[in-house]
């Protein structure tokens, strides 16, 4: 009862001086929402970049071998690696460490003109092994994919992806069953390929043709030679070994001296989220410094108005006692109109956070995060 | 009623020499007295008025507050007595800002035991005749009025004990008049008064005149010729 009678005496001070309560509870609603905003980009932004990775690799638990000692950069082709990683590696690999379940080889270029008839574009063209489906996680939207006797056959079939096909068939002719020219050879479309979205830099990883290897190496490239090999591990944990066992045995393939280094280059595809997700886990600290930064000015713009009002009010502290508040009571009343505000106003910029990190979602910078959950 | 025997208060500074502010102060107030308590400012009445009240503890000497040696309470007995015992009367009224004339007549009963029962402070309203500006602001009264709201405020607990410093003050004659006219009332009613004042007119209808220099009390007298409220 009395605890109530002097609680309300609270409420009323906030009442009160409600342009005050006003511009203190503005205070930590701009902390909290801040806080709130800037911390849900960090995370966001964290997701994003997974979802991205996740987005290009497929799975997880692979080893990417791509040809060339120095750390090739960018995205590997034709005109720009060595000519030193071949089928029989794959297949070696295939069979002699144990603990790759299965390797899909790629060969690919991007200065090949593919036309349907008086249509033209250059996507990425894509010479893959029978099994690439199972290794990056790509989905056939309508259609089929090429199997391994058209492999072994050489056969001419591609697959398009969703940008090679808005390129060359538009929204309304069936490309399914179509005949097109890669390179100006004659190929049979056998399936379209459901969109990938974006990868780590943003770039489309929609503008792709896939064609067998085998018909790429010997009908349209005339070359012997891949431009990556994935190799899939039976446990994902396994990585290091099957590097380890990797690189001996191509070394010995390739007949390196001891003192040469590697004409290759291995990566483990955990390895790379992490330093990725390190990179934007960083970007998120900076973050949530900036918001806390926001919370303490907030902080001290409560404080500073709270003290002005004690000063002020410190007459109001005197008739409070002189009719019977203990130092205690008048104590108990400055907290709880301070909590009022404070939870009033942390409320109110939870919500203003809510708000705006609900709009944001429709927004495009974070819709990935949303879709990638799939 | 009052009992005060060698009090002494003095006020530590950190900048300079301490003040001493009462020196070995000695006097019984019997219940139902009226006292004016007079002095050059700085001779020590707040200090007094604040120890009478509770809002102070003495540096020296016993307090006794109708039988209860207060000086060594605790801030929260003080704050019991204050509650109970105490109505304070300020020279600048004290309403709280923002705040009706009701509401601040209500602030007392929160802290004597949490029940604020409205119709009391309505009735205390109507003692003072004020019911009418009941739910008017501090802001919208006249000074008169204020003191008055602070009268009935004092009393809404039914003290033994009524301080008042300088009640009249701020107010012009009529007001004033008005004020030490709800005093009597109160003193008549068996209540015990104590006021400071440097008014002559406020300190005739006293019964009885304390002078403090210095923080000495140099004089304790009976007014025999009391004035009426008339006089004032």
């Amino acid at each position: 009862m009395k605890l109530l009678a002097k609680a309300r005496q609270a409420g009323r001070g906030v009442v009160r001086f409600r342009r005050r309560s006003l511009f203190m509870m503005a205070g930590s609603i701009v902390g909290i929402a801040s806080l709130t905003v800037l911390d849900s980009i960090g995370e966001n932004t964290r997701r994003e970049t997974m979802a991205r990775v996740k987005n290009m690799l497929g799975t997880f638990d692979t080893v990417i071998i791509r040809p060339g000692g120095g750390k090739t950069r960018g995205m590997v082709s034709l005109a720009n690696v060595e000519p030193v990683l071949k089928f029989g590696d794959a297949a070696a690999i295939g069979s002699e460490v144990s603990e790759i379940r299965q390797v899909a080889q790629l060969q690919n270029a991007f200065d090949v003109d593919v036309t349907y008839r008086d249509r033209q574009t250059y996507p990425g063209v894509f010479g893959v092994s029978s099994n690439w489906l199972d290794l990056r996680g790509d989905r056939i939207e309508r259609g089929r994919f090429f199997d391994a006797d058209e492999e072994r056959a050489l056969a001419r079939v591609a697959i398009l992806g969703p940008d090679a096909r808005n390129e060359l068939f538009g929204a309304e002719d069936d490309p399914l069953g179509k005949s097109i020219r890669i390179g100006g050879v004659p190929f049979v479309i056998r399936g379209l390929l459901a969109s990938r979205g974006a990868g780590p830099t943003g770039a489309s990883l929609d503008n792709i043709v896939l064609i067998p290897v085998t018909t790429a190496s010997r009908r349209l490239f005339n070359r012997d030679f891949l431009t990556m090999l994935i190799a899939q591990l039976k446990n994902p944990e396994q990585g290091e070994v099957a590097a380890g066992k990797i690189t001996a045995l191509l070394r010995q393939r390739h007949k390196l001296a001891p003192t040469a280094l590697d004409d290759f280059t291995i990566t483990n595809p955990r390895a790379v989220l992490a330093r990725l997700t390190g990179v934007s886990s960083t970007l998120a600290r900076i973050l949530s410094g900036v918001a806390i930064l926001a919370m303490l000015i907030g902080g001290v713009v409560i404080m500073s108005l709270m003290t002005i009002g004690v000063a002020e009010r410190r007459r109001e502290i005197g008739l409070r006692r002189s009719v019977g508040a203990s130092r205690g009571d008048v104590l108990f009343q400055f907290l709880l109109e301070a909590l009022l505000i404070s939870v009033l106003g942390g409320a109110a910029g939870a919500g203003l956070a809510l708000s705006v990190s609900m709009r944001s979602r429709h927004s495009k910078s974070f819709r990935w995060c949303s879709r990638e959950t799939r | 009623m009052i009992e005060v025997e060698k009090l002494s208060k003095t006020h530590e500074r950190a900048d300079g020499p301490a003040v001493h502010a009462l020196r070995e102060v000695s006097f019984r107030v019997e219940a139902g007295e009226f006292v004016a308590v007079r002095g050059a400012s700085g001779s020590g009445k707040s200090s007094l008025l604040n120890i009478l009240g509770c809002m102070d503890r003495p540096t020296q000497g016993s307090y006794r507050l109708n039988g209860q040696d207060v000086s060594a309470y605790s801030d929260r007995q003080l704050a019991r007595i204050r509650s109970q015992k105490i109505g304070f009367v300020f020279q600048s009224f004290n309403l709280l800002a923002r705040t009706t004339a009701l509401e601040n007549v209500e602030i007392p009963m929160v802290y004597l035991d949490g029940r604020v029962d409205r119709k009391k402070a309505l009735a205390a309203l109507e003692r003072v005749r004020l019911r009418e500006r009941a739910n008017h602001y501090g802001s919208e009264l006249s000074g008169g009025e204020q003191q008055r709201v602070a009268l009935a405020r004092a009393l809404i607990n039914d003290p033994l004990l009524i301080l008042a410093d300088e009640p009249t003050g701020n107010l012009d004659q009529t007001a004033g008049g008005e004020v030490m006219r709800i005093l009597l009332d109160l003193w008549r009613e068996g209540r015990t008064v104590v006021l400071i004042t440097h008014d002559d007119a406020v300190a005739a209808c006293a019964r009885r005149e304390i002078l403090l220099r210095d923080g000495r009390l140099v004089s304790d007298r009976q007014v025999d010729s009391a004035k009426t409220l008339e006089d004032v």
